[in-house]
């Protein structure tokens, strides 16, 4: 089925263009607002976007996978994400990694049977400070370690993280 | 309008030249990957760096305005260290597959190493990042990620000139690679441009891979015939063989050169090429051929039946050749190298309107021998005043529908089979233009001649010589020992 906007959606589209000097500049902004409908940003919806905005495919394409904070398949419940640069990764994330990989039996950009999780290594979250760092849908998780890490995936396996 | 120092030496050079400019105006080189001449600065490979006093930092000379009185240095310890550095960067995740790579011999990365760098890598082999190898995108181009530097003259080629925007930069960091739309084919007319400004082997042309190790190939300087822009191009051949073409840059007419008229010199070694005579469509050899021509001809000129048409797709020289056959053998008033063109850029990059290379060389044969109008010659046609035509065949394939209601016998020169129209009497085979030389006059009036790179299959001569021995088998000589000799009596300004 070819993607279509909703009308809604293209009206909230058009005051987001009228707030840059240049429509392609609302390209972002838009595909958060994409990615907060249905949780991902599609193929097709990126074809649909780049009629919208006047930009050729590939610039949208090249955007969506710059930035690791939009998905391009549906994520699952808890979407887990830890930082893999530099600050984290001498504070340990590397591990994490290894053991969220280890625990929950899939690799980096894969999702649980169960729909639960889905894991990812992204880039800088902006809180070296705290590292290593994991942000779990729009939370962060600061100053992790394994017990730390395991104590959260048991709480959010029994529901006891809100979304 | 600033003044520089650039090693020592002092250059005035326009506001707004950079750094990289102002010194290849001195002569002084620095060496880049990123930076094209014809496409927008990035700045992204930083293999230009220099050292200018003041300044920090070291500077990229492609992407640095020069200023008045900037004292520039591309030789320093510092910049030295600086691109040998550069280059172990670019190369930690290179494959190092020269042996099986076409661009091997023509890489920037061999020969800035070479050049510039010569050190050991400190990282190890295994530990590379891997990619797709291999991959054909589009008819024309295959597509190597490892191999890829991330120059991006590619994108900007697609986004500045074909203005099509097909390419990008797809993910980020060690993941950054060259994509484009999944499913989609790369062909955009201009393609192969791509794998000429591609300074490594990333993109390889489909066409020229594996075909012939770059430094075997002798470089011969001549003229595309794709269309009436006439681009300067340079075929690449060794051995009698053509391996490509590719643009040879000139401020008036060219940088670029458009698919079509890269690949047009396949037909002159393709299976397609017509290297004996045809009599309807039996192939026989050279000689008896011309035998034939010849007594057809003798048959109609009694009666002043014979009439001989110019084409915008033959040199000034083989057209002045039919133009005296004409005139001077035949002895008859029937022929015709008026020619209607309309001329121009189509498509605001290099394809023009006109498809035939030399319409206004043919105004200068027309100019020089006359000749009556292309109206006037379908006229006498259509009356059935005309028994034989003689044409080239591209030009004949211009009448042929008329020529098929009159009952009119064609006989054409032809250099592959398919030019030749339907319902041909007899075909002559000639000397390409890759093969002879032939001079042309491009849309912008630019006259240029052709240097053949390759010699003609055996028994295949230039249409001027052919024209020659028609003549004495028609009892008169034209005296054409020469492309030149065919040449006389045309003012070509």
């Amino acid at each position: 089925m070819p993607f279509k906007f909703t009308e809604d959606f293209k009206a909230r589209a058009e005051k987001i263009c009228a707030k840059y000097p240049r429509r392609d500049a609302a390209l972002i902004p838009l595909l958060h607002e994409m990615q907060k409908e249905a949780g991902y940003v599609a193929e097709e919806g990126m074809d649909a976007l780049a009629l919208l905005l006047g930009l050729p495919y590939s610039r949208v394409k090249a955007v969506v996978t710059f930035y690791t904070m939009f998905n391009r398949e549906p994520v699952g419940k808890y979407h887990l994400q830890v930082c893999r640069n530099i600050s984290c990764h001498m504070a340990g994330a590397e591990g994490l990694l290894t053991r969220l990989r280890s625990r929950l039996g899939i690799a980096e950009g894969e999702t649980t049977k169960d729909g639960l999780f889905t894991l990812s290594a992204v880039e800088c979250l902006g809180a070296c400070g705290s590292a290593p760092v994991m942000q779990v849908n729009e939370k962060y998780f600061e100053n992790l370690n394994d017990e730390k890490l395991d104590a959260l995936l048991e709480d959010m396996k029994h529901g006891r993280v809100q979304r | 309008m600033p003044t520089l120092t650039i090693d020592g030496k002092p250059v005035e050079v326009e506001k707004g030249t950079s750094i990289l400019e102002a010194a290849q105006k001195l002569g002084v080189y620095i060496p880049r990957y990123c930076y094209h001449p014809k496409l927008s600065v990035s700045g992204n490979c930083r293999m230009c760096l220099v050292e200018v006093e003041k300044a920090p930092k070291l500077l990229t000379a492609c992407s640095t305005e020069a200023a008045e009185g900037m004292v520039v240095r591309t030789v320093s310890d510092k910049v030295k260290a600086a691109r040998r550095d550069v280059l172990e960067y670019l190369l930690i995740n290179h494959p190092l597959d020269c042996p099986i790579c076409d661009q091997a011999g023509e890489c920037g990365l061999q020969n800035y190493y070479m050049d510039y760098s010569l050190a050991k890598s400190r990282f190890k082999n295994e530990d590379k990042v891997r990619r797709q190898k291999r991959r054909a995108l589009g008819p024309h181009l295959v597509l190597d990620n490892e191999r890829c530097i991330l120059c991006t003259r590619c994108v900007r080629f697609c986004a500045e000139v074909t203005k099509t925007a097909e390419l990008e930069v797809m993910g980020r960091g060690d993941h950054s690679h060259i994509d484009m739309k999944e499913g989609k084919a790369l062909d955009n007319g201009y393609s192969l441009n791509i794998a000429d400004i591609c300074p490594v082997g990333a993109w390889t042309s489909r066409d020229f891979r594996f075909k012939q190790r770059v430094w075997f190939l002798k470089k011969t300087p001549t003229i595309c015939l794709g269309c009436a822009t006439g681009c300067l191009i340079e075929a690449h051949h060794n051995e009698n063989t053509i391996y490509r073409t590719v643009p040879l840059p000139n401020p008036e007419t060219n940088t670029w050169l458009c698919d079509h008229g890269r690949l047009a010199y396949k037909a002159v070694q393709g299976g397609d090429r017509l290297v004996k005579g045809v009599i309807k469509n039996g192939l026989i050899d050279f000689e008896p051929a011309l035998r034939e021509v010849a007594a057809r001809i003798d048959e109609a000129r009694g009666a002043g039946a014979v009439a001989v048409l110019g084409s915008p797709w033959l040199s000034i020289e083989d057209n002045a050749a039919l133009a005296r056959l004409a005139k001077d053998a035949l002895k008859t008033e029937n022929y015709c190298f008026d020619f209607a063109s309309e001329q121009g850029i189509k498509d605001g990059i290099l394809i023009n309107k006109d498809p035939s290379p030399n319409a206004n060389g043919l105004r200068l044969v027309k100019d020089a021998h006359g000749g009556i109008s292309q109206a006037e010659l379908s006229s006498r046609i259509a009356a059935g005043q005309i028994k034989v035509v003689l044409a080239e065949a591209r030009a004949a394939g211009l009448i042929k529908d008329a020529l098929k209601a009159a009952g009119t016998r064609l006989i054409v020169f032809a250099a592959n089979k398919g030019e030749i129209p339907a319902a041909t009497y007899a075909t002559l085979p000639y000397a390409s233009y890759f093969e002879t030389p032939g001079t042309f006059v491009n849309y912008q009036g630019l006259r240029r001649r052709t240097t053949p790179p390759a010699e003609a299959p055996e028994g295949v001569k230039p249409l001027w010589a052919v024209v020659n021995k028609l003549a004495a088998y028609s009892g008169s000589s034209l005296r054409l020992d020469s492309a030149e000799d065919a040449l006389k009596g045309i003012d070509l300004k």
